[in-house]
């Protein structure tokens, strides 16, 4: 780690200053994202905003109901059917995630939380620190350990959103398929009323990580210039001296 | 505790179940709080709801609209009607009628005694006795008497001839079938019974004249012809039944009196719950059985109603004696013995009922009390009715301050609770009419339109008596609620000057045939419509 | 009506009500089992069952509101008289018993004794467990210990309402008597749980016509409730479900979709959550249901329901102390202070930073990602 710190390259330039510094320019650029990692990325950045959208609207809906008869509309119908199906979408693509986490690139498995590492705990520290004085620091070519967290507490908290999503889904069929799969869970978190509850403080959680990723996600593009946000679309990071290339297995 | 002629020289009365229902409010949305208090009871079920949101309406400051009000009373009078039948045939006729006696009875002369005491009743053949009575024949002959076993058949107390408890037991089962059609007026305003809905601000339920989908034309006249038939029960059958069995113990119109003090709070709003001099059932005050005086209430003033808990298993700040309901703790303090216990120790505290006292005087509610005030606030309904039984059973006006007189009242002021609700249904058409068909008044819905700190009262008459809660609410959330119940007021244990309950009071005096077989007790307990989950809460 | 020349037995009710041999006997199978009987003592069984009398029932009442005794005698199919004087026998139930005190107690010792094994035990209420049971005392002895007591030697065991069921409105939030359900007391014999608050009349007596009936426990689901009454939700039975799923909600009460019965779901409906018959058996001999008679289903056959509120707000509270508010108010409430966060982090990086300029970025050399896709560089 040691080793790292020391690589650190010179602070950032102070905007309105003349070009007097030089300011470290990525000059390497590696194939990062493999297509599934893209592919699901994006089927869950259009899938979380459907799915928040139309969850909310499940929870109240706020379209006022205007005189007529019932038979000619169906929008609570139709917004739970596309929650479902999106729903379905994203456990879809997170399971094709997951999958890719064992047999991707070793960027797929970059950041990941391996808490039973001494190692993982000093690279947490060190990225904190790097984030507090607003330096460029290094820059890791795959996901940082902060990073890694968040990305792991949001594939954690859809994989909340299913069971107790799926669950619920399932009492409208009582006996059926989900019924039998995750009906036991629902007394576990309190009964049916309050598993609703619990699914809709999860999905908070996850647009919240959502809107701190994309901050977080242009800052360090704009500021690092690892080509970061292109970098979703066509899978390729750039770098400079000294950034950190997490390939291998893990971390 | 008897002396040595088989007297009672000494009661006491306790309550051994607690839930802390005040304590479990706290905290919690008023609006929410009818649902909880109405689960105080099951069997007066719909007052506390009602006492609830008239408490609520009353801190934050709504006025329910007019036919709210009406439905209010509808499903109050219903209750009245069906709970007071319901007492009567089964939880208290059995205290005077032996079911087994009745195998001895002539079905034609059970008949013609029932053509006698009620000649517009349809089911008075000899052939519905004789199958009525093979009926209880077979279930004695089966040596399973199920709830009727270890009873007191057979003691010398009752009096009744076989023929009138034939009649009896057929009325007994007559009366458990009607119930169960009387309560679909809560069904039709409230959703269900027992526990029917209520709501602050109104009644949940619309009015669609136009519709199917809310009250109309067929709810309407579903609640009309229960009424009616509600009205044939208790003009052909509860009262008619009462008054004959009345006959037969004229000694009861001494024993029981008790206390001699009565309160009624008043019910039946018809110009809403903020104006008593409209009420049909009359608020006021008779102390030491002097009806030439009507005391009014003041529910705020903090010196009129009390509780104080010397004997109740509460903990109340350190000297305190008694709290205004306002300023009410509950907070539980068991000293009672370790179960199983023989006894409990009457110089301690021995129940979990409170002791309430209104101005220091410990009172009697329920149907008696109501009908002395209203007898002595010179209502001619009440005087109408009171004057005509008493005529009937041939005893003057002090026959009404005892064990049967008790029980009588509760069946006369059924008649008036049953004409009363074929008024409030025309009122409600009658308002209909008028092109009024709202049932809510959301405008201090939403908590944000309330003061920040608000108290409130909400009085009602239960079947059993005086009924108050009070409630306080801060941050919109409720600060304290306190519930005095009529069954408090009598099971309420001594005060803190020994000064002993309605119940306790009640007994004191009464002859004993045999201490082991207290029918006599049970009578005049019984006369009261004892409500254990009432009174503690 | 027909005399019986010796006492009905509990086979002379069955057949009464349709049962034929077959279902006899395996009404005496089970029963056999149920109380430890080996296979080779059936016929026993039998012949005892054949001359026995009506199934005694012993009804306890913990801490409750007696509302579940007054639902049964709502019944209209059967109606209680038929239950009370012809199905079963009622032997203990101190609240429609003729008799009190101390000869009532002795009522029930003595049906444990004579019928051990052999009776049925209803239970409306719930035992308090703080301080000894000193909450609900019966003659002296604590119900905790009454239950416990009479529950050993019982064949069957059924939980009357959410009280005996799930806990109910003593269990509520802080639960000063320490109320249990019964199956949180009782862990060594099965429960069959009839929750409702109260539970519908026919619910109530439709369960014990088939215990009697059908000789055998119905089916329960998970929670020990019979699936015949509690296998599917109120909404979706719900007879305003088309106003649902149209999104035609009753904004406020007594409002225009109120009076043409629009769904209640905007009013804190919990039909949405709440396993009960009510959408289809209906209360009172079917006259309505607490969502025809506009007010929204509040989950009262649901555990922890009472927690659940506040009941005209769509999602319960958050039930952790100190919170206690709605899951939107949390999120909003964060999204609102991150959003502040970023905004603050923004500001300090412009001052400290200032904005670059993006445009000025050379494009990178790319590199030989092949050594990426090698899976001989995988382990640590
Ligand atoms: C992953 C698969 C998911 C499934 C199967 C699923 C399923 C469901 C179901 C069945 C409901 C209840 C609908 C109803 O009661 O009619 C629901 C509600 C909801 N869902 Fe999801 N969901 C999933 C994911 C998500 C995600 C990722 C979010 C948000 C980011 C989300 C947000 C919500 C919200 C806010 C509600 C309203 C909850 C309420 O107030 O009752 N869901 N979802
Ligand atoms: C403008 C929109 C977005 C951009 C430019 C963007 C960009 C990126 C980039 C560059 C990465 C790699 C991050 C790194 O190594 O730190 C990434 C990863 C990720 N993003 Fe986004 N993102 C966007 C929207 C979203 C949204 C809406 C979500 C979900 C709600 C999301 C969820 C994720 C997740 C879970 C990962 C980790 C991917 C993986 O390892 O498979 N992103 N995103
Ligand atoms: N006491 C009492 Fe009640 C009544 N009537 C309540 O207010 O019985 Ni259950
Ligand atoms: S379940 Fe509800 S209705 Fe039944 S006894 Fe308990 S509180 Fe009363
Ligand atoms: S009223 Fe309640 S149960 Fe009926 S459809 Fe609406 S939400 Fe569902
Ligand atoms: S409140 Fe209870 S009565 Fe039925 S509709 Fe809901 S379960
Ligand atoms: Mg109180």
């Amino acid at each position: 780690m040691a080793m790292l710190i020391e690589t650190k390259t010179p602070p950032l330039k102070p905007l309105g200053k003349k070009e007097t510094e030089v300011i470290p320019q990525a000059t390497k650029r590696h194939y990062v994202w493999q297509v599934p990692i893209r592919l699901t990325h994006w089927v869950n950045a259009l899938a979380i905003p459907v799915l928040f959208f139309t969850g909310l609207f499940i929870a109240t809906p706020f379209f006022s109901p205007t005189p007529g008869e019932a038979f000619e509309r169906f929008t609570m119908g139709h917004m739970r059917e596309f929650h479902f199906i999106f729903g379905y979408v994203l456990l879809l693509s997170i399971a094709v995630r997951v999958y890719w986490f064992f047999v991707g690139n070793n960027y797929a498995r970059s950041g990941f939380p391996f808490f039973w590492k001494p190692s993982w705990y000093k690279a947490v520290i060190h990225q904190m620190i790097e984030y507090m004085h607003l330096e460029r620091g290094y820059v890791n070519i795959g996901h940082n350990s902060l990073a890694g967290c968040s990305y792991a507490g949001f594939f954690a908290l859809c994989g909340f959103e299913g069971v107790t999503g799926l669950a619920l889904l399932g009492e409208g069929n009582p006996g059926g398929f989900w019924d039998r799969v995750l009906g036991w869970t629902t007394p576990l978190l309190g009964g049916s009323f309050r598993v609703h509850m619990w699914h809709h403080l999860a999905a908070w959680f996850i647009i919240l990580i959502a809107m701190f990723h994309i901050y977080i996600v242009l800052y360090d593009s704009h500021l690092y210039k690892d080509g970061l946000v292109d970098s979703i679309i066509s899978g390729e990071k750039h770098s400079i001296e000294g950034d950190k290339d997490a390939n291998t297995w893990i971390s | 505790m008897l002396d040595d002629k088989g007297v009672v020289k000494d009661a006491i009365s306790s309550g051994t179940m607690w839930r802390g229902i005040e304590v479990i409010l706290q905290g919690r949305d008023p609006r929410d709080a009818w649902a909880f208090v109405e689960r105080i009871c099951g069997v007066c079920t719909t007052v506390h709801a009602l006492a609830s949101v008239r408490a609520v309406e009353n801190a934050v400051g709504i006025q329910v609209p007019k036919n709210a009000d009406i439905i209010r009373n509808i499903m109050f009078l219903t209750q009245y009607v069906q709970d007071h039948v319901i007492h009567f045939y089964h939880l208290h006729a059995l205290d005077w009628v032996d079911v087994v006696s009745a195998l001895k009875a002539n079905p034609a002369a059970t008949a013609a005694l029932a053509q006698k005491v009620s000649p517009s009743w349809p089911t008075t053949s000899p052939g519905y006795f004789a199958d009525i009575q093979n009926t209880v024949k077979k279930f004695v002959d089966s040596g399973q008497l199920g709830i009727f076993q270890n009873a007191y058949w057979g003691h010398p107390a009752y009096k009744l001839p076989p023929e009138a408890n034939l009649m009896a037991v057929a009325h007994y089962l007559e009366a458990l079938q009607w119930q169960k059609e009387i309560v679909k007026i809560h069904a039709v305003f409230g959703g269900k019974n027992p526990h029917p809905n209520y709501l602050v601000g109104g009644v949940p339920v619309s009015i669609n004249l136009n519709g199917d989908n809310a009250i109309n034309m067929e709810r309407l006249n579903m609640v009309h012809d229960l009424i009616v038939q509600a009205q044939g029960i208790v003009e052909n059958l509860y009262v008619p039944d009462l008054l004959a069995i009345a006959s037969f113990y004229p000694e009861w119109t001494k024993i029981g009196a008790g206390l001699g003090n009565y309160m009624s709070y008043g019910d039946v709003p018809q110009n809403g719950i903020g104006d008593p001099s409209k009420f049909l059932i009359p608020r006021g005050v008779i102390l030491n059985k002097n009806l030439g005086e009507v005391l009014p209430i003041d529910h705020t003033s903090a010196s009129e109603i009390q509780e104080q808990v010397a004997h109740s298993w509460y903990d109340y700040p350190g000297g305190t004696k008694a709290l205004h309901p306002w300023d009410g703790i509950t907070k539980p303090n068991y000293t009672g013995p370790k179960p199983p216990y023989q006894n409990l120790d009457e110089n301690g505290a021995y129940s979990w009922v409170k002791a309430p006292r209104w101005k220091g005087h410990a009172m009697e509610v329920g149907p008696l009390a109501r009908m002395l005030v209203g007898f002595a606030s010179g209502r001619s309904d009440y005087k109408e009715v009171v004057t005509e039984a008493l005529g009937r059973l041939k005893v003057g006006p002090e026959a009404l301050f005892s064990t049967l007189g008790r029980t009588a009242a509760r069946g006369l002021e059924t008649r008036l609770a049953a004409k009363w609700l074929l008024d409030e249904y025309n009122k409600l058409i009658a308002n209909l009419k008028a092109g009024d068909s709202s049932t809510a008044n959301t405008t201090k819905w939403a908590p944000e339109t309330w003061p920040e700190d608000c108290k409130g009262f909400g009085p009602s008459e239960a079947p059993r008596g005086a009924l108050c809660h009070w409630i306080h609410i801060k941050d919109k959330k409720i600060f304290n609620y306190q519930v005095v119940v009529p069954s408090t007021w009598n099971a309420s244990p001594k005060d803190g000057d020994g000064q002993k309950g309605a119940y306790e009071s009640a007994l004191l005096g009464t002859p004993m045939a045999d201490s082991n077989k207290p029918v006599e007790l049970m009578r005049t307990i019984h006369s009261f419509d004892p409500c254990l989950a009432c009174a503690t809460h | 009506m027909e005399v019986l020349e010796r006492k009905p037995s509990t086979y002379d009710i069955l057949r009464a009500h349709g049962v034929d041999r077959r279902t006899f006997l395996k009404f005496c199978t089970q029963s056999a089992a149920a109380i430890g009987l080996t296979s080779a003592m059936v016929p026993q069984l039998v012949a005892a069952m054949e001359k026995k009398p009506r199934i005694p029932v012993i009804w306890l009442h913990g801490l409750e509101c007696t509302c579940c005794s007054e639902s049964f005698i709502r019944s209209s199919h059967p109606i209680a008289q038929d239950i009370v004087l012809n199905l079963i026998s009622l032997d203990y139930d101190d609240t429609l018993q003729a008799a009190a005190g101390f000869q009532v107690e002795e009522i029930r010792k003595k049906v444990m004794k004579d019928y051990k094994g052999e009776y049925i035990l209803a239970v409306e209420g719930n035992a308090a467990t703080n301080d000894n049971g000193v909450y609900c005392t019966i003659g002296g002895e604590s119900f905790t210990n009454i239950l416990l007591e009479t529950a050993k030697d019982a064949k069957a065991i059924v939980a009357w309402g959410s009280c005996a069921s799930n806990g109910c409105v003593q269990a509520a939030k802080p639960n000063p008597t320490g109320a249990k359900p019964v199956y949180k007391l009782i862990t060594d014999k099965p429960v069959i749980n009839v929750p409702g608050c109260p539970p519908i009349a026919e619910v109530m007596t439709g369960v014990l016509t088939y215990l009697l009936t059908f000789g055998e426990l119905p089916e329960l689901d998970r929670q020990g409730r019979p699936k015949m009454f509690y296998a599917q939700r109120i909404h979706d039975k719900c007879y305003r479900r088309a106003f649902f799923d149209a999104g035609m909600f009753v904004e406020a009460w007594d409002d225009e979709g109120a009076k043409k019965g629009w769904c209640l779901y905007k009013m804190g409906c919990r039909g949405p959550s709440t396993f009960n018959s009510c959408s289809t058996t209906k209360w009172n001999c079917g006259v309505s249901f607490p969502i025809q008679s506009g007010h929204g289903c509040i989950g009262c056959s649901e555990e922890n329901f009472w927690d659940n509120g506040p009941f005209y707000q769509r999602l319960s509270n958050i039930p952790v102390p100190g919170i206690e508010s709605t899951p939107d108010s949390i999120g909003k409430t964060l999204t609102v202070l991150s959003a502040a966060g970023i905004g603050a982090h923004l500001v300090s990086v412009v001052a400290r930073k200032g904005v670059r300029n993006l445009t000025s970025n050379p494009e990178p050399e790319k590199s030989e990602p092949a050594e990426n896709q090698n899976p001989e560089n995988r382990g640590n």
